[in-house]
């Protein structure tokens, strides 16, 4: 097998509280590939790091301090680069006890040094499509003009012509009607699904090897969010674009994705191919999967009556990280066999089957590990 | 009351209305008026720049002195050495035109970058300019101007240095709050996302394609100010120097004779100032109605 095209390896992006004066833990050493031509899906709660990752990946994080340690491996056209390169000169860490307790950063330095190191990646090898599409168009200009732009700038389409040409096939491809009526429209004169696909136009017509979708049917109607991602699968398997899919509606990535991983408090919890993590049949589950996979409607629990399941308790505060397992506050499979693990002792990542790694001390591979 | 007209043409494209059918019928004619204004000043400028006048504006003539107009010759009759009013109400634009263009240039050029800086890089920036526009306003513009001219000269280019100066913070806080509120919808995010270079994320994205409306604005009001400031100092005794005419120094003059019945020297240039002003917080407004969509109801 060859490399992933994406290999994010223990990534730590911490925020600060000036309140509290503690880190914000938001990813806690993330380690995820993404295989070429496949798309890997990032489920969880709110607030459990997804996005924060995937920002991380295509160097949009902003706040300080930022990311502070990992690699993230990106190869692409034979050339493999990192792009965390360098980070260490830049950020001094200090840990005491597996915890962070300072960072140094030289902010400046690092977002100077990351530019220069995105430039050329960022929306020609990695393109994103954010949530809300009307906000992530710039309500002055047409869809056609912004589209143009991103033609102009990353492909051989240069001349105004050719590239008025290519992006019209784009919103073609994206199966937005009389696409040469709406190259003029403005973004507040098209509805939220149709400025989604401008912007899914946008993002794939630089032609990236990697497309970053940040919950790209969040706040979109039902009917549109279920259009959205029929043009996904189709666009996945028109163009073979590799895809990084992050949202919280599990039925999306159940869709859409061919590896699965699932965050929770910063870290991955459950990681393996789609069809083995979400079998429904699956012996080896983590109880954080099985609780959002129980709380999915299903024609099953419509036909009972029954009460969809909700996860009792709130999501992990990534400022206080208790030391032991983080989903312990809310798990509700805790026997008293591993109780002093799961509370004392955080579980690794273990393997259970080839390719399915499991952060549970129910498996007896994470015993072993 | 407004009309609703859908124009022939394809349906289901947008934006094909002209601006006549966008606007209300007041701003057309407030737009209309402002215009016309803007067209006369530019017109008075070019003639006087070129000296074509109807008389020498500094020809005195003793046998004529605060003439009525339309006595041989002088449309509007002659100040209190003689000379023609209507020459030298052509000339004194000048003392307006570019000095205000600068005033403008200045607030304008400055008032956008600050006005980034503060809204997209945020931090000390912002902390700066606030302290700046709180120093501005706790300081009466007008006795910083005559501090300007006590310590240089009583020259109307120093003095719009000033004005373009004062001008910035406000500029610069319309394009902080615009950019403030920009950034809550995600376009710059996913303009750099798109790899788009900063330069273009700023210069194209956010200030010509978001704000060129405000500051299109801002500075027909800029000019309106100009005038407004140089008229004051004219009347104090600091504006554009006798012999060189301005609007504002033709009314201090004419104002020794007013009571002696002799209105016209200082009424006409009032009412030319009264008119340009008006023309130019119009055509502001009407603007800024038709481009921002304000004070609708």
């Amino acid at each position: 097998m060859d490399a992933p095209l994406l290999a994010i390896e223990n990534l730590r992006t911490y925020f600060f509280s000036r309140a509290k004066r503690a880190f914000i833990r938001s990813v806690d050493g993330v380690s995820l590939g993404v295989a070429r031509g496949e798309t890997l899906g990032i489920v969880g709660e709110s607030g459990s790091g997804k996005s924060v990752t995937a920002l991380s990946a295509a160097g949009l994080v902003t706040a300080g301090p930022g990311v502070i340690s990992g690699h993230i491996h990106l190869h692409s056209n034979g050339a493999r680069r990192n792009l965390l390169d360098g980070l260490e000169k830049y950020a001094r860490v200090t840990e005491q006890d597996g915890r962070v307790m300072a960072v140094e950063k030289d902010e400046r330095g690092w977002r100077k040094h990351s530019e220069t190191l995105m430039a050329g990646v960022r929306g020609k090898e990695i393109a994103m499509i954010f949530q809300n599409p009307r906000s992530a168009l710039n309500p002055y200009s047409t869809i056609g003009k912004q589209l143009v732009e991103t033609i102009r700038l990353h492909t051989n389409f240069k001349g105004e012509n050719e590239a008025r040409e290519r992006a019209i096939h784009w919103l073609e491809r994206v199966r937005i009607d009389s696409p040469r009526l709406r190259f003029d429209n403005f973004p507040f004169g098209m509805s939220g699904g149709m400025c989604q696909r401008a912007m899914i136009a946008m993002a794939l017509s630089a032609e990236p090897s990697l497309l970053i979708a940040d919950e790209p049917t969040t706040g979109l109607d039902a009917t549109i969010q279920s259009r959205i991602v029929d043009l996904l699968a189709q666009l996945k398997t028109e163009t073979g674009t590799t895809t990084l899919l992050i949202s919280h509606d599990i039925s999306v990535i159940q869709r859409l994705s061919d590896h699965i991983a699932v965050m929770y408090g910063g870290t991955v919890v459950e990681t393996g191919r789609a069809a083995e993590v979400l079998a429904p049949e699956a012996k080896v589950r983590h109880p954080y999967t099985a609780a959002l996979l129980a709380s999915i409607p299903s024609a099953d629990t419509i036909r009972r009556k029954s009460y969809l399941q909700a996860i009792e308790g709130e999501v992990l505060d990534t400022i206080e990280v208790p030391r032991g397992c983080r989903f312990y506050g809310r798990c509700n499979r805790v026997t008293e066999a591993i109780r002093e693990n799961c509370a004392g002792l955080e579980p690794p990542l273990g393997d259970v089957a080839s390719g399915h790694k499991v952060r549970c001390w129910l498996y007896p591979a994470a015993r072993k590990a | 009351m407004r009309r609703y007209v859908q124009t022939p043409g394809r349906i289901g494209e947008f934006s094909e209305l002209s601006v006549r059918q966008r606007a209300e019928p007041l701003d057309l004619v407030y737009m209309g008026y402002g215009l016309l204004v803007v067209a006369l000043v530019v017109a008075s400028y070019l003639l006087g720049a070129f000296g074509w006048l109807p008389h020498d504006p500094q020809a005195m003539n003793v046998g004529l002195i605060n003439a009525v107009p339309f006595t041989s010759g002088h449309l509007l009759g002659t100040d209190f050495l003689g000379r023609d009013l209507q020459a030298r109400l052509i000339l004194g634009i000048q003392a307006y035109f570019l000095p205000g263009l600068l005033a403008i240039t200045i607030s304008v050029a400055g008032g956008s970058i600050l006005g980034i800086l503060a809204g997209y890089k945020g931090g000390w920036f912002d902390t700066i300019i606030t302290y700046f526009d709180n120093l501005l306003d706790s300081f009466p513009r007008l006795v910083l101007i005559l501090l300007v001219i006590a310590a240089f000269k009583p020259d109307i280019y120093y003095v719009m240095v000033v004005v373009g100066i004062t001008g910035m913070p406000v500029i610069a806080n319309l394009i902080a709050g615009k950019i403030a509120f920009l950034r809550q919808k995600s376009f710059i995010e996913a303009a750099h996302a798109l790899g788009l270079p900063a330069h273009t994320v700023v210069l194209k994205h956010i200030l010509w394609l978001n704000c060129r409306a405000l500051l299109v604005i801002q500075a027909t009001l800029g000019m309106a100010e100009a005038i407004l400031v140089e008229t004051s100092l004219s009347y104090l005794g600091f504006g554009v120097q006798e012999p060189t005419p301005s609007w504002g120094n033709m009314v201090q003059a004419g104002a020794n004779y007013f009571l002696q019945g002799n209105f016209w020297p200082s009424t006409a240039p009032a009412l030319a100032i009264l008119a340009t002003i008006l023309g130019f917080q119009l055509l502001g407004d009407g603007l800024n109605n038709l481009l921002e969509g304000k004070r609708r109801k």
